[in-house]
């Protein structure tokens, strides 16, 4: 091989390593769920956003995983992430369609709704055929009941809203099995709806949340798998200017 | 320092002491540096002087500093003073003179550095022994407990008793919870305890290690599940501290930190009083208070028994594990 030959060889290989490297620490290790932008739909110092909790993560390679799914406000499609845009100074006004099944909270502390308007959720339950009048509820038992299938909890902001589970046995058995969970995949599965407000700071940065039941199942402590990856069982809330 | 004995001929080439010069120079920059450090940095020292424990840290790291600082100035000294007089003189290719033991300095030097260091395990072991282990986590059973009785009712407390405030410590991923037994037990987000009253953390955990740090009260403390740690602390000053894990935990371990508040002994009275009450819903639903929680067995109702649903999502530690993990 000639000398310029082996020269470029050489660069060649070296560069190769380079963007080896680049793209793991960007692609892999720097990656990030997209954000769903809530921005521009933020009207009178309110917003509203969307969210769904499923037992599954049918869209992603980690298909056994529970999940939450943020809707896109602009498509109304439903999108694999936890991370959501909202402005400061706003209250937010969610509602969160609960797909999954009950897992008893390792500490029943996170049974109580805190940090919400009036420190309550508004829960209907969808048994698979009626859907419940509205109850406000503030306390959930999840070691007496099946009562509780994941938390949204922001705990810089002492927010934490225990999110109901479809209460029996049978409904538990009869979960929507295809995430996200919306028509034709969920053909009436049992769900709850879960609706509560909060008041977003004044000062605008990154608000981590995350789930508080053990939900990683299969995982040491249950809390590895879906609760320690970004985009499942915990995100972030960007609080805009 | 018998330095002529190391560097025979330099000074007597110039005709200078060495020994008597760098003698004299380290005695006033030692005073001088000793001084600087005890009462102008000392008052600065971490971790401040916000407990009783804390300003034991503080002395103990401003003693430690003032040793050492005789020790740091002799070492410098000795360094640029050959650098300064002793390198080669231009033409001068002779070399230099060899090197015998001198037990005059061998002795000096045994003596001094062998003076130093007992007298600095004596004195840690003393602090270690008086104010509680230096407010770390004691383990289990703590051994020293700085004159401190233990707790003679653990369901009431009154200020200023042999009764000592507990306030258990409960870490899990990724957030820190605390339970005041002796006031039906409530737990909360929040940590708050009252000025000039000893206060007895025990901490846990509920999932992997962490580590209870609050850095200004001189407190840190492992939680580790299965175990109860001991610390101590008696906050001396009203307001805020800070609250971080210490031990890598997870994902969110970067974000795992709280601000306490040490207020007045009333004030933290109507603080339970209140708290209490907005809790009372949720307190019922807790376990017993106890020193350690299993998640594997929890007294979970029927319909989680029925779907095989325990509070421990994945594996978890065994009870046959040992005590200390
Ligand atoms: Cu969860
Ligand atoms: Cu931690």
């Amino acid at each position: 091989m000639s000398l310029p030959a082996r020269v470029a060889t050489l660069v060649v290989a070296f560069l190769a390593v380079v963007a080896g490297v680049l793209w793991v620490v960007f692609d892999i290790i720097g990656a990030q769920p997209q954000t769903e932008n809530y921005m521009p739909y933020a009207q009178g110092g309110q917003v509203n956003v969307t969210m769904m909790t499923a037992a599954q993560t049918t869209v992603t390679n980690k298909p056994d995983w529970v999940t939450y799914f943020i809707q896109n406000p602009s498509t109304k499609q439903f999108d694999h992430t936890t991370y959501f845009a909202v402005p400061a100074n706003t209250t937010v006004n969610v509602t969160i369609l609960g797909y999954d099944g009950c897992t008893p909270l390792r500490n029943p502390l996170w049974g109580k709704v805190a940090g919400t308007t009036g420190n309550v959720e508004n829960v209907q339950y969808y048994n698979g055929k009626t859907l419940s009048a509205s109850q406000a509820l503030t306390t959930f038992n999840s070691w007496a009941n099946c009562a509780v299938q994941h938390t949204f909890a922001i705990p810089g902001l002492g927010l934490n809203v225990p999110i109901a589970s479809p209460t029996t046995v049978a409904e538990n058995n009869n979960l929507c099995g295809t995430s996200p969970c919306v028509a034709p995949a969920d053909a009436g599965s049992p769900h709850t709806v879960v609706k509560f407000s909060f008041k977003t700071p004044g000062t605008p940065g990154s608000y981590r949340w995350q789930c508080f039941v053990p939900c990683g199942l299969g995982y040491v402590d249950g809390n590895g798998g879906p609760m320690s990856t970004p985009g499942y069982m915990a995100g972030e809330m960007e609080v805009q200017a | 320092m018998a330095t002529e004995a190391l560097t025979p001929g330099s000074g007597a080439r110039s005709g200078r002491n060495d020994a008597a010069w760098l003698l004299t120079i380290w005695i006033v920059l030692s005073i001088i540096g000793c001084l600087l450090v005890a009462l102008v940095w000392g008052p600065h020292m971490p971790p401040g002087r916000a407990s009783v424990q804390a300003a034991s840290q503080a002395t103990d790291i401003t003693v430690l500093g003032t040793i050492a600082t005789p020790v740091v100035i002799g070492v410098l000294l000795y360094f640029g003073w050959a650098l300064a007089f002793w390198r080669q003189q231009p033409g001068d290719e002779t070399d230099a003179a060899p090197l015998h033991g001198n037990v005059k300095v061998q002795t000096t030097w045994i003596a001094g550095t062998s003076a130093i260091v007992l007298a600095l395990a004596v004195y840690g072991t003393v602090e270690l022994i008086n104010p509680a282990g230096a407010g770390a986590g004691q383990g289990p059973q703590p051994v020293f407990r700085n004159g401190m009785p233990p707790a003679a009712s653990a369901t009431s407390w009154a200020p200023g008793t042999n009764n000592i405030l507990q306030v258990q410590v409960i870490g899990q991923q990724w957030a820190w919870t605390f339970r005041y037994p002796q006031f039906g037990g409530f737990e909360t987000t929040q940590l708050v305890i009252p000025v000039n009253q000893p206060v007895q953390f025990n901490v846990t955990s509920l999932d992997v290690i962490h580590s209870f740090w609050a850095y200004t009260l001189g407190v840190k403390a492992d939680a580790n599940p299965g175990v109860n740690n001991v610390a101590y602390t008696t906050a001396t000053v009203t307001g805020d501290f800070q609250v971080r894990c210490d031990e890598l935990c997870g994902i969110w371990h970067g974000s795992m930190y709280d601000t306490g508040q040490v207020m007045s002994v009333s004030g933290f009275l109507a603080w339970t009083k209140t708290t209490a009450a907005t809790m009372a819903g949720v307190t019922k639903m807790l376990p017993p208070y106890a020193l350690t929680y299993d998640p594997t067995t929890l007294n979970l109702g029927k319909v989680n028994a029925a779907l095989g649903l325990t509070g421990a999502g994945g594996g978890y530690y065994n009870p046959a594990d040992p005590e200390q993990p």
